[in-house]
């Protein structure tokens, strides 16, 4: 275990010295400054107290406000603040093969199951606390300004360090077999942004298709990838409270996708000469 | 017990469409605790990747090591070891202490007192004044520095240093040199690997010199660069052209750009009977000594007879 802390405090510095996330630090607090801004200036006090003669009147507006903030929130922290991950996150294991960094590490006590472990902690925390930090903060925005707490927000940061993993194991694997932060980035982004959001709609795709055998394919690859178009849209629908219709299954199987991707990575790590 | 133990290694790479290629041919070698060993031979010869074999950043494909007795697969024995890799890069967001704090703990060093220790050895290196330096910012020579004091950080039983005065002035090769030879003489078992065989004939108690992956030639400073057959004789008067194609003729005398005769004598009795032939024709001798080469000549000589014999 000490190892793995380790490892995860290094790739934590690691991931601190990059300027990708300290410029998603810098936007997480411009955000928050933003809304406390707009909180201290804006009429909205005055917008709901006009219609507090209807009192039900009053309440859906202020619940409307609050969806359309966490929505705003929520929505684009988990494109743009993924995609900014990913991209700061696929250069942590080439970096860390690259010759004359990887004898250093490989020559210490430490085994290299433990390694990467701790690169997966590593970059996952840092994603948490950067998540977190803009959550929370909104949340808390929130709570002080319509004294309205509710939990159910702070499980999307969650959801969003859970998207990270299950990618960041991916991004883990192609590095460990091409040593490339670009392919690991191309690989991640076009599950991300393309097979997912295509294979979220397969119902529709099945339709046109009339071949049972391609159809199968399209199921089985549905299964095989993460599927972070729906965690989108169920981390969106977290957030503004919305629990119907949320299902474990996307979870569960990029769960288990990304624990294969990292015991694949491992098991090839392991037997990898340097 | 030694230090390290290496029995019938055997490397072989085969690179995608190529053909394979052997880097370690059935290499033993038996290492004793407390000296200098230094490892020798052209580019290619397999000295990297020995040293990676027994660091566990690569595998043997046949044969097994031991380090401090302990079988190379466990990577806990390494907290025993130190290493400064060639051309390594150490992490350019760290400063010279940072560097030495991180790869302390990750060598199982949980001292309290780390940042005494680590001055300690950077004072040792002459880097202490670039200790809150980023990396990114040191030259070839203070990486290497730094990559010494590395290698030492958890005071390590037995030391791999690959190259390790590179890219460092002849005054700091110097120093480093003092420093292994106090590292020594503290009971550390060195085992460098060099291209500048001048400064390993300096250090190394043994050494051993490989080509193609094979072994060729083991042994001290002094057995590997004193030819056993090839005597040198300090005599006087000259010796006449007529003994020296008479008598003398049979030892193949022949005066050298010294004003030393060299001669090939197989054993004792034979030396002894060159000196019988020299006093019976009344030679003074004024000193006799085996002949020695540089270990630089020795090398090439060796790769050359091996390269001949393929």
């Amino acid at each position: 275990m000490r190892n793995i802390y380790e490892m995860t405090k290094y790739t934590l510095k690691e991931a601190f010295s990059r300027k990708i996330f300290l410029v998603f630090f810098g936007v997480s607090s411009f955000i928050l400054i933003l809304f406390i801004i707009f909180f201290l200036f804006s009429n909205i006090n005055s917008m709901t107290s006009m219609v507090k003669m209807n009192g039900k009147e009053n309440i859906d507006l202020v619940a409307k406000i609050i969806e359309g903030i966490k929505a705003i929130i929520v929505a684009p922290l988990f494109g743009i603040g993924l995609f900014l991950s990913v991209f700061s996150a696929s250069s942590f294991i080439p970096n860390l093969l690259e010759k004359g960094s990887v004898e250093l590490f490989l020559s210490k006590p430490v085994s290299r199951r433990q390694i990467i472990w701790g690169k997966f902690w590593g970059g996952t925390i840092v994603v948490f606390v950067n998540v977190a930090f803009l959550i929370i903060g909104v949340w808390l925005l929130i709570g002080l300004k319509f004294g309205v707490w509710d939990l159910s927000f702070l499980t999307t940061i969650f959801t969003i360090t859970f998207t990270f993993g299950v990618l960041y194991g991916l991004i883990i694997l192609v590095g460990i077999l091409t040593q490339s932060s670009l392919l690991a980035m191309m690989i991640t982004y076009l599950i991300f942004f393309i097979l997912s959001p295509v294979l979220a709609s397969r119902d529709k795709l099945e339709l046109l298709i009339h071949n049972k055998i391609v159809n199968w394919f399209i199921d089985g690859l549905y299964y095989l990838i993460p599927k972070t178009s729906e965690m989108a849209t169920y981390t969106v629908n977290l957030a503004i409270g919305k629990y119907n219709g949320i299902e474990l299954q996307p979870f569960l199987s990029s769960f288990l996708f990304m624990i294969l991707t990292l015991y694949i990575g491992i098991i090839i790590f392991n037997k990898k000469d340097y | 017990m030694n230090a390290i133990e290496i029995n019938n290694l055997t490397k072989i790479f085969q690179p995608k469409k190529q053909s394979k290629v052997i880097a370690l041919d059935e290499l033993s070698l038996s290492i004793e605790s407390g000296i200098i060993y230094g490892l020798l031979g052209p580019n290619g010869a397999g000295k990297t990747t020995l040293i990676k074999i027994l660091l566990g950043i690569a595998f043997p494909t046949v044969g097994d090591a031991k380090l401090l007795g302990e079988n190379i697969g466990n990577y806990k024995i390494r907290e025993k070891v130190g290493y400064l890799p060639e051309n390594h890069k150490f992490p350019s967001f760290l400063t010279g202490e940072g560097v030495m704090k991180y790869f302390a703990r990750l060598s199982g060093n949980m001292n309290k007192n780390i940042n005494s220790e680590i001055d300690k050895l950077l004072s040792l290196v002459k880097m202490d004044k670039w200790k809150k330096t980023k990396v990114k910012k040191y030259s070839k020579g203070m990486m290497q520095r730094l990559g010494l004091a590395q290698s030492l950080i958890n005071d390590p039983e037995i030391i791999f240093l690959d190259e390790p005065t590179d890219g460092v002035d002849p005054i700091g090769r110097k120093e480093i040199r003092d420093l292994l030879i106090e590292l020594k003489n503290k009971g550390k078992t060195i085992f460098i690997n060099s291209h500048l065989l001048s400064e390993v004939e300096l250090v190394s108690d043994r050494i051993a010199i490989l080509n193609k992956g094979k072994l060729i030639k083991e042994g001290t400073v002094e057995e590997i660069t004193t030819s056993k057959q090839s005597y040198l004789f300090d005599v006087e008067p000259d010796l006449p052209e007529e003994l020296l194609t008479g008598d003398l003729m049979q030892f193949k005398f022949n005066k050298n750009n010294n004003g030393l005769y060299s001669a090939v004598i197989i054993d004792i009795p034979q030396l002894n009977k060159a000196i019988d032939l020299l006093r019976k024709n009344n030679i003074n001798i004024k000193e006799i000594r085996t002949q020695k080469s540089s270990l630089e000549d020795k090398f090439i000589s060796l790769i050359k007879e091996v390269e001949n014999k393929n």
